[in-house]
């Protein structure tokens, strides 16, 4: 397992992003790319260069972006509308709710630059809300890739329905978790770590960080089960209840805000099955900041160390040697 | 191009229609925008009746004209619409409001024929745009998108983004009609937020611009006629409908107290009757007066 600290110019997950375009591209004929003047940022290029006739850039405008590809969608296209996370999920969250969400249309919103890594552009471009806010709007499917795979696996699966889904990209090289014949089923977590003292569920690249704190706490004779959800919505809450029916207390990480995201979702499960000591890892109730990424993990506490810490909280809760 | 007097008589008797229907729906349903319905008429007359290619017995056929209302809160007149131009049964827009029934705003899934749904101002010749480009896209030269905006909504930014891009992209297929009522929700459109010099603005964006009276299905049946067959050389064309807010019914006419605001039955009945004068008709009132005593009292309220 790589160290957290690979982040940088080096092929992170925006590569396997492009590529994965034009790979859909050549299935999908009538699939269009649509781009606010980021594609070399987000790599859309490589599909622009591919089909340029697929390819229509909109300019510095995303409210508009949304709409034409809620026109292009009611035509017959599937269109990818591609800009920066805190772009789509701010700027344009009203045309992405009732232009595509409501009617359902088929329209698959990549959300690149989220999180912590952003190459230090700071809060307003480290998007840490799209996943609550994402969550909160019917009808759309919401993914946060782990690993490479991961994110070319969510990518087929989400032209593969019929229906709008918002997945996120992050600018960031995460270790790798599965091979190349990896799937992707939406609703579906994968066990990638058996434990019975504690289950860490992570989505996006905070499950690389739990599978290194499930390392320092077997270090210390703990034995951590390491969930991957990138399914946030639907999330599979069936996997969610056995594996906590086992481990009896839970910690949660993801590179998004706390509030009301991929945590939020986890404990909705617990409350409604069974509740146990839960600890939540992720941007607290604050803004993102600059920073190099390393920095920014720490100051946020969302290091492996920091969820080895909090599973430890979890496990002396659930043992009576800790009060809440 | 010259309409014989008959014809105009008919696309007169459509819009005394729609302003009737989108009377009853508004009064049975106790909520709904009664100014910006009656404001076009005319316009969904013209259009449905002349100036669109539609199959109300193939609401899907690809090759029909598309239209996209933007001022969605319009909806009574489109739904009224539809029902005459033989969408649906008429007796389907009481169910205007009602829970699992045509939307208070816009649900394409829940009423034959429309095209998208909508509610926010502002959002919908984006989404037009996009048909637009996507008739293009599909090398068809021949099928038209329209485009009903009212003119509060102009003060969205997200309109001239569309704007901006529909003369880059050279949408000679996209007609846009702004129904300029001169009213928004709460005030003119000048007190509150002034959109003049408009035809210019328009203009600077690299639309044609076409200004009628958006009350004379003549004119209107003239303008789109050019829109659609003499002017596209490569701009999008808006049409400027010079309307009046609540028009055909005095207390509504260029109010914004009627812009969210059911009658009662007793007022609806009035109303109804004063339509009938004004525009030369039998006098009929609601016709769903006996059923009021049945219902919840609430009018009013957005």
């Amino acid at each position: 397992m790589a160290a957290s600290s690979s982040s940088g110019e080096s092929a992170d997950m925006r590569e396997a992003f492009g590529d994965t375009l034009v790979e859909l591209g050549h299935a999908y004929p009538t699939m269009i790319v649509l781009d606010a003047d980021l594609h070399t940022s987000s790599k859309a290029t490589r599909f622009r260069d591919a089909f340029p006739h697929r390819f229509i850039q909109v300019g510095i405008a995303e409210q508009n972006m949304f709409g034409i590809a809620a026109g292009l969608a009611l035509s017959g296209f599937i269109p990818f509308p591609s800009t920066f996370a805190a772009f789509a999920t701010r700027r344009a969250l009203d045309q992405i709710a009732i232009s595509i969400c409501y009617p359902r249309l088929n329209v698959k919103i990549p959300g690149s630059y989220v999180g912590l890594p952003t190459s230090r552009a700071g809060a307003s471009h480290n998007c840490i809300e799209d996943v609550a806010v994402m969550r909160a709007m019917p009808n759309l499917r919401v993914a946060d890739p782990g690993d490479d795979a991961d994110l070319r696996a969510i990518m087929h699966a989400a032209i593969e329905v019929d229906g709008p889904v918002y997945f996120r990209i992050a600018r960031y090289a995460a270790p790798a978790l599965f091979g190349p014949g990896h799937k992707f089923e939406w609703g579906k977590g994968v066990v990638l770590r058996d434990g019975d003292d504690v289950t860490l569920f992570g989505t996006g690249i905070m499950t690389g960080h739990c599978l290194l704190a499930a390392e320092l706490l077997a270090d210390s004779g703990i034995k951590a089960q390491v969930v991957h959800m990138a399914s946030v919505k639907p999330i599979d809450r069936d996997l969610i209840a056995t594996c906590v029916a086992r481990t009896r207390c839970a910690v949660t990480a993801e590179n998004a805000t706390i509030s009301g995201g991929f945590g939020s979702a986890v404990a909705e499960t617990l409350a409604l099955t069974l509740p146990v000591p839960l600890r939540f890892i992720g941007v607290p109730d604050r803004w993102a900041d600059s920073g190099g990424i390393d920095e920014l993990f720490a100051y946020h506490r969302m290091r492996p160390a920091d969820i080895a810490e909090a599973a430890r909280q979890v496990i002396a809760l659930k043992s009576g040697l800790l009060t809440r | 191009m010259k309409l014989v007097a008959e014809e105009l008589a008919q696309l007169e008797e459509r819009a005394y229609q729609i302003r009737r229907l989108s009377l009853e729906m508004i009064t049975n349903a106790k909520w709904g925008h009664v100014g910006g319905s009656l404001s076009m008429a005319e316009i969904l007359a013209v259009l449905y009746w002349k100036a669109m290619n539609v199959d109300p017995e193939h609401p899907m056929w690809e090759g029909r004209d598309r239209l996209f209302l933007s001022k969605a809160h319009g909806s009574p007149a489109l739904y009224a619409t539809l029902a005459l131009r033989g969408f649906y049964p008429i007796e389907r827009i009481y169910t205007y409001c009602e829970l699992g029934g045509f939307e208070g705003h816009t649900d394409m899934h829940r009423t034959p024929g429309l095209e998208s749904s909508g509610g926010p101002l502002g959002m919908g010749l984006s989404v037009a745009v996009g048909a637009a480009l996507a008739f293009h896209l599909k090398g068809n030269p021949r099928s038209r998108v329209f485009c009903i905006l009212g003119d509060g909504e102009l003060n969205e930014g997200n309109v001239w983004e569309a704007a901006m891009s529909s003369a880059h992209y050279h949408l000679d297929n996209l007609i846009a009609i702004i129904d300029y009522n001169k009213v928004m929700a709460k005030g003119f459109v000048w007190e509150l937020m002034s959109i003049e010099p408009l035809a210019e603005k328009w203009q600077a964006f690299g639309w044609d611009v076409i200004q009628v009276d958006g009350h004379d299905v003549g004119e209107l049946t003239a303008a789109f006629h050019r829109a659609k067959w003499v002017n596209p050389r490569g701009k999008p064309i808006v049409i400027i409908a010079h309307t009046v807010k609540g028009r055909g019914v005095e207390r509504a006419e260029f109010s914004h107290e009627w812009h969210t605001h059911a009658p009662s039955a007793a007022i609806a009945d009035q109303m109804l009757r004063e339509l009938a004068l004004n525009f030369g008709r039998p006098e009929i009132g609601y016709s769903r007066l006996d059923r009021e005593e049945e219902k919840e009292t609430f009018y009013g309220g957005e």
